[in-house]
C-alpha cells in the first residue's frame, strides 16, 4: 500500500510540473468547467421558474445535487478521465506492455498514471459550490446524514470511474473504442439529472444495469433523509458489483491483448 | 477560391466522413437517444408537477418537437468541431501545405467542414423520418413550405456564424497551447443562450430581450422556430440582420486574429 502511495505521489509531482508547461491551457480549462458550472445552475434557476419541483426536489435540493455533479465530474477529471481518453491508445499502439511488465497492479497504473492538475482547481471550486449549496439549505441537514453523502458521492465517483473503464474495456477486442467513449458520454448525461424524473424501466436501468443515477443522485436524496439506509446498501452493492466485474473483464482483456498487434 | 474547387474538396470530406460507420452509428443512435429521453422525462415531469397543461407557450407535445428540431439544427451548425481543424494544422506545422496551395486557406477549411456535415445531414433525414413515423407529426401543425425556407436560410447562416465562432478560437492556436477547452466553452455557452438546452421562451423577459441583440439565438433557436412556425417574418427578418451583423463583425475579428496569428507561427508544429 505505502509503495503504491509513494507512486502515486510521483504520479501527482509529474502531473504538475508538466501542467505549468501549459500555463495557459491550464487557465482556459478552468473557465470552461466554470462555464460549465454556470450555464448547468442558469439551466434550473430557469426551469424553476415555471414549476416548484423537480422530480419531487425543490430548487435548494437542486442545487445541492447540481453541486453533487460538479463535485464528481471535477473528480472524475482530475483523477481518471485523462486516463480513460489514453487507454485505447495504449491498447492499440501496443504502449500497454510498458504498463503490463511493471511489477505493480497494470489496473492502478492505466487508472492512475495522468492526474489532471488543470481540472484539480475545478475541483476546488465544484466543492466551494457545494459548501455553497449546503450552506444556503433552508433546513438543518444533521452531521450524520452530511458524513453518509459524502461517503456515497465518494462511492458514486468510483462508481463512475468502473462503468467508464468497464465501456472502454471491449477495445482489446474491437481496436476501436471511439463509438463506445461517446455512448458513455451521451449515457452520463442522466446522472446530471435528478433521478426523480425518470419513470418505469428506465428508472430500473439506470438504477441498476447502468447504474448513473447512483452518482449522484442517490447521495443527495441520502442526504434528505429519503431511507438512507436502503440507500447507503444499494449504492455499496452495486459499486461493489461493478469493482468485481471490472477486475474480471481486466484480466479477461489482457488475456485478449497481443501488444502492438493489436 | 473557384465553386468547383469547393465542390470537390467537400465531396472528399464527406466521403471520409462516411467510411468509420460503426463508430458513425453507435454514437449517432446513443447520443440522440440519450438526449431526447433526458428531455421527454425531464418536461414529463414539469409538466405533471407544475400542473400546467401549457409551458411558456408550449404544450408537451409542441416542446418534444421543438427539442427534435433544435437537437436536429443543433447537428448541422456544429458539424465537427474539433476534428481536422486549424488548431491542428497549426500545432503539428500541417499548415505549411496550406499556405503554398493556390486556394485561401479558409475556403478549403470551411469546404472540409461542409463536407463533413454528411453524416450530420444523414442523421437529420433518418431522426426526422422516424419521428415523424413514431409522433405522426403531433406538435408539427405549424410546418409550412415558407417556414421551411426561411428556417434553411437561418440555417445556413448559423452555420456559418458558428463556424466563423469557431474559427476564431482556433486561431489563437497561433498564441495557446490548446484551445479545446475554448471550443468547449463556445458549445457550453451556445447551448445555453441559443436554445438547445431549454427553449428561449422560458427565459425571463429581460435575459430573453438581451439575448435578441446577441448571436446565440440565431444558431439554434431561429432556425427551428421558423421551421416550426414559432417565429413570425418580421421577427425572423430581424433575427437574420442581427445575426448577419454579428457574421460580419466575428468574420472581421477572425481575420484580425488569422493575420497577426500568421506573424507568430514558426511552421515546425509545437
Amino acid at each position: 500500500m505505502t509503495r503504491y502511495l509513494r507512486l502515486y505521489l510521483y504520479f501527482l509531482r509529474f502531473s504538475f510540473s508538466r501542467a505549468m508547461e501549459f500555463r495557459m491551457d491550464f487557465f482556459f480549462r478552468v473557465g470552461m468547467d466554470a462555464l460549465w458550472y454556470g450555464t448547468h445552475l442558469a439551466f434550473f434557476w430557469v426551469v424553476y421558474e415555471h414549476t416548484p419541483t423537480l422530480g419531487s426536489w425543490t430548487l435548494d435540493q437542486t442545487l445541492v445535487f447540481a453541486a453533487s455533479v460538479f463535485v464528481s465530474d471535477a473528480v472524475h477529471m482530475t483523477f481518471f478521465s485523462n486516463n480513460m481518453w489514453m487507454f485505447p491508445f495504449l491498447v492499440n499502439k501496443g504502449d500497454l506492455d510498458y504498463y503490463v511488465v511493471r511489477p505493480v497492479s497494470s489496473l492502478f497504473f492505466v487508472s492512475l498514471r495522468e492526474f489532471a492538475a488543470n481540472s484539480f482547481l475545478n475541483l476546488l471550486i465544484a466543492v466551494g459550490i457545494l459548501v455553497w449549496a449546503l450552506a444556503r439549505y433552508p433546513a438543518p441537514l444533521g452531521a450524520g446524514s452530511v458524513t453518509l453523502y459524502a461517503f456515497l458521492l465518494a462511492l458514486g465517483c468510483l462508481l463512475n470511474y468502473a462503468m467508464n473503464l468497464l465501456f472502454m474495456i471491449p477495445v482489446f477486442w474491437m481496436h476501436n473504442a471511439a463509438g463506445l467513449r461517446d455512448t458513455y458520454w451521451g449515457l452520463g448525461r442522466f446522472s446530471s439529472r435528478p433521478d426523480g424524473i425518470y419513470t418505469g424501466w428506465v428508472r430500473r436501468i439506470l438504477t441498476s444495469v447502468l447504474p448513473f443515477a447512483l452518482i449522484n443522485s442517490f447521495p443527495t436524496r441520502a442526504l434528505f433523509g429519503d431511507r438512507p439506509l436502503e440507500i447507503a446498501l444499494h449504492v455499496t452493492g452495486v459499486t461493489a458489483a461493478a469493482f468485481v466485474l471490472l477486475v474480471v473483464t481486466w484480466r479477461l482483456g489482457l488475456r485478449a491483448y497481443s501488444s502492438a498487434s493489436s | 477560391m473557384t465553386a468547383r474547387l469547393f465542390l470537390q474538396v467537400m465531396s472528399m470530406e464527406a466521403r471520409r466522413r462516411m467510411s468509420y460507420r460503426v463508430d458513425f452509428w453507435i454514437n449517432a443512435v446513443a447520443g440522440f437517444v440519450a438526449e431526447f429521453a433526458i428531455v421527454w422525462f425531464l418536461w414529463k415531469a414539469m409538466f405533471a408537477e407544475s400542473g400546467a397543461d401549457v409551458v411558456a407557450g408550449f404544450s408537451f407535445e409542441q416542446v418534444l418537437v421543438y427539442y427534435v428540431v433544435a437537437i436536429l439544427v443543433g447537428k448541422l451548425v456544429r458539424g465537427t468541431e474539433f476534428d481536422g481543424q486549424p488548431s491542428e494544422d497549426i500545432y503539428q506545422g500541417g499548415l505549411n501545405r496550406y499556405l503554398v496551395f493556390p486556394a485561401p486557406y479558409f475556403g478549403m477549411k470551411y469546404a472540409q467542414a461542409a463536407g463533413a456535415l454528411l453524416p450530420a445531414v444523414v442523421q437529420v433525414v433518418i431522426f426526422g423520418a422516424a419521428w415523424w413515423l413514431i409522433s405522426g407529426g403531433a406538435g408539427m401543425e405549424g410546418v409550412t413550405p415558407t417556414g421551411t425556407a426561411m428556417a434553411l436560410a437561418a440555417l445556413a447562416l448559423a452555420n456559418m456564424l458558428y463556424y466563423m465562432m469557431a474559427y476564431t478560437l482556433h486561431c489563437i492556436s497561433f498564441w495557446a497551447d490548446n484551445v479545446w477547452s475554448l471550443l468547449v466553452a463556445l458549445r457550453f455557452a451556445t447551448g445555453l443562450l441559443g436554445g438547445l438546452m431549454v427553449p428561449l421562451a422560458l427565459f425571463p423577459d429581460g435575459l430573453r430581450r438581451a439575448n435578441e441583440f446577441l448571436p446565440f439565438r440565431n444558431l439554434f433557436a431561429l432556425p427551428a422556430e421558423a421551421f416550426l412556425g414559432r417565429t413570425s417574418f418580421d421577427a425572423w427578418l430581424e433575427g437574420m440582420v442581427v445575426g448577419g451583423v454579428w457574421l460580419v463583425v466575428v468574420t472581421a475579428v477572425a481575420r484580425l486574429v488569422w493575420h497577426r496569428g500568421q506573424l507568430q507561427y514558426s511552421g515546425i508544429g509545437i
